[in-house]
């Protein structure tokens, strides 16, 4: 360690520290503060309400907390398992030393990561479109005319949707990570397990998998939490629709599009800030809780290898 | 495969193989070709599966870019047809033309680079000392700035979106620059992932390089300067990079703080590309050939990146 005079030490800090309190901390801590409060763009005031807020968001039963978080925490196991599947799947291809051309096909299935997301997501979302979308077009080729699934106006096809497309552009990580962990995998243990008659899926579960788990846990986690807060290539596409009912949220607003389009409100609306502040602020402790559990795992991993 | 396991392979057909009568080895011998045989089959079945599937990941990784490479070609004649139109009658360059006369692209890409290049500059030169700090020196607070960073990392910032407006409104940003507000709000939202990635990588250089640097006679500035930063330079890098691409694709923030005025010329281009696509009396065929030459520049550096991308991050993340 280099020994300096404080003020050095504080010359260091300084640029950095002040960018944080002012941009970084004080939006949270106004945020804090304004989930105490009864703020809405129409009253324009201040007054205490201490935790009211609070109790009406996690215990009213008109609350949309439960099913706002039910949506994300599916959209989250959806994508990532499908993540797991897709890119466990690419490297144990692009991993196959008899398959010819590796290079090429390394470089094809890495594009999409490659390219900007947010401009794929609305390319995407073109793709969908019902009359003029290609995927319809392809379908009406091969089932006549009236063919054409409702990307974007029924729910559940909505939220299929934004799974295919997330998994367009999250699939290249995973087949990274698990590409660059099968390669550190010891081809003797293979040989061996094969000459004691071993099958490739045996293979596969009691040898490659547990080798891999350790690049693997990390990379999930990462992504699950990253998926949590997925905001822009879903709401580019869907905007967080389709709403099918009045008193119901989208069947794609996943919390930060829930969160966004409440700030933006309806044309003419109240908006509800105070409301909005007490329910950044439980995503902010969810997303706080899971990002150190994740932490702490990932430390326990790290000890046991050691 | 290595010497072993030839031997135990050897080792395992030659126990195959009984040395009783011509008859049963002769017997066996058959059981082994065909089982080779089978086996054989059964790994052609198995490559031929694999290239099947690559082919169609391949299809499913590159068809939205070969479509809408196509479609920027195409015109705007067949676009706002029911039939599937893979392949442009007619290539022509109108679509190219039209985004680059027409709509006003280089003001979009203008202040898209001044966010990006604004919050990247900020950004790093205010981490890269920071994370020198907190990596080089010891002090009061040292701890606490680090859990404080990390209690950061887990806020996204579009949480704070209503605090961020009236942040810029009261700094005078909002109405004055709000491109510069929007470029210091990326550069502090990116500071705290860029100071843990610098810092990690700053904790894998030696210390005695700056030890020895100072001396010789160094002052701290420039042992800084001279010895630790060069040394930094692929963490550097895959940081800028991060902060550059957070920036040229963000929409949340400048959607909610900038106002387009008649032109829509003052817009970053992702709002830019926003507004053109939702609005379905422009043909498609202009949102296409727009986005192919926003998309271009980003992916080639992308690309030309990305070696950068794995020892800068990696190592950084590793030690962090």
């Amino acid at each position: 360690m280099l020994k300096v005079k404080r003020s050095t030490i504080f010359l260091y800090m300084l640029p950095m520290l002040i960018t944080i309190a002012l941009i970084n901390l004080t939006p949270v801590l106004y945020t804090l503060y304004l989930s105490f409060t009864n703020n809405t763009l129409f009253n324009g005031e201040y007054n205490f309400v201490a935790l009211g807020n609070y109790g009406k968001l996690l215990f009213s039963t008109d609350s949309e907390l439960l099913y706002v978080l039910g949506l994300t925490v599916l959209y989250v196991i959806a994508c990532v398992s499908l993540f797991l599947i897709v890119g466990m799947l690419t490297a144990l291809a692009l991993n196959n030393q008899k398959v010819k051309g590796l290079l090429f096909w390394r470089v094809v299935l890495l594009v999409p990561w490659a390219t900007p997301y947010a401009i794929t997501a609305l390319v995407w979302k073109f793709l969908f479109n019902f009359d003029f979308g290609p995927i319809n077009q392809i379908g009406r080729v091969f089932f006549g005319k009236d063919f054409g699934i409702p990307w974007t106006t029924n729910p559940v096809w909505a939220f299929i949707a934004v799974v295919i497309v997330n998994i367009w552009l999250s699939y290249p990580f995973f087949t990274i990570v698990i590409l660059g962990a099968l390669q550190s995998v010891p081809q003797e243990l293979h040989e061996a397990a094969r000459v004691d008659g071993a099958t490739s899926w045996q293979r596969f579960r009691s040898i490659t998998f547990p080798l891999l788990r350790p690049a693997i846990t990390p990379a999930t986690i990462l992504s699950a939490i990253t998926t949590f807060q997925m905001f822009g290539t879903v709401y580019l596409i869907t905007q967080g629709g389709p709403i099918t009912s009045a008193d119901k949220p989208g069947a794609t607003s996943f919390v930060m599009i829930y969160m966004y389009n409440k700030v933006l409100g309806a044309a003419g609306a109240n908006i509800h800030y105070a409301q909005i502040a007490t329910f950044a602020i439980t995503i902010f402790i969810i997303l706080g809780t899971l990002t150190f559990l994740a932490r702490s795992l990932g430390q326990r991993n790290k000890e046991a290898l050691a | 495969m290595s010497d072993q396991s030839i031997k135990r392979t050897l080792h395992a057909s030659s126990g195959a193989i009984p040395a009783v009568g011509q008859s049963i080895k002769i017997q066996k011998r058959e059981e082994v070709k065909t089982g080779v045989l089978r086996r054989r089959l059964q790994s052609g079945l198995g490559l031929s599966v694999i290239y099947l599937f690559l082919i169609v990941m391949t299809i499913f990784a590159l068809f939205p870019i070969y479509y809408v490479v196509q479609a920027s070609l195409a015109g705007g004649q067949n676009l706002y047809t029911t039939d599937l139109h893979l392949l442009p009658a007619h290539p022509t360059l109108d679509n190219y033309v039209y985004a680059f006369t027409q709509e006003p692209i280089l003001a979009w890409l203008g202040n898209t680079f001044l966010v990006s290049g604004l919050a990247t500059a900020i950004g790093l030169v205010f981490s890269m000392t920071g994370a020198y700090a907190l990596s080089r020196f010891r002090f009061k607070g040292r701890e606490v700035t680090l859990n404080l960073l990390l209690a950061l990392q887990a806020f996204p910032g579009l949480l704070a979106i209503t605090a961020y407006y009236y942040l810029l409104q009261y700094l005078n940003l909002l109405n004055t620059a709000p491109l510069l507000g929007l470029a210091l709000v990326h550069a502090a939202g990116a500071l705290v992932f860029s100071c843990w990635n610098i810092k990690g990588y700053f904790d894998t250089l030696p210390v005695e390089l700056e030890q020895a640097a100072l001396i010789d006679g160094a002052t701290h500035t420039q042992a800084f300067w001279r010895v630790t930063l060069p040394l930094a330079i692929p963490a550097l890098a895959a940081s800028a990079l991060f902060i550059f691409v957070g920036g040229w694709s963000e929409f949340a923030l400048a959607n909610y703080i900038l106002n387009s005025n008649d032109t829509g010329s003052n817009l970053t281009f992702m709002l830019g590309l926003y507004r053109l696509q939702g609005d379905f009396r422009t043909p498609w065929g202009y949102f296409a050939a727009t986005s192919v030459i926003i998309s271009l520049p980003l992916t080639i550096l992308f690309l030309y990146a990305q070696r950068f991308f794995k020892s800068g991050l990696t190592i950084g993340s590793v030690k962090g």
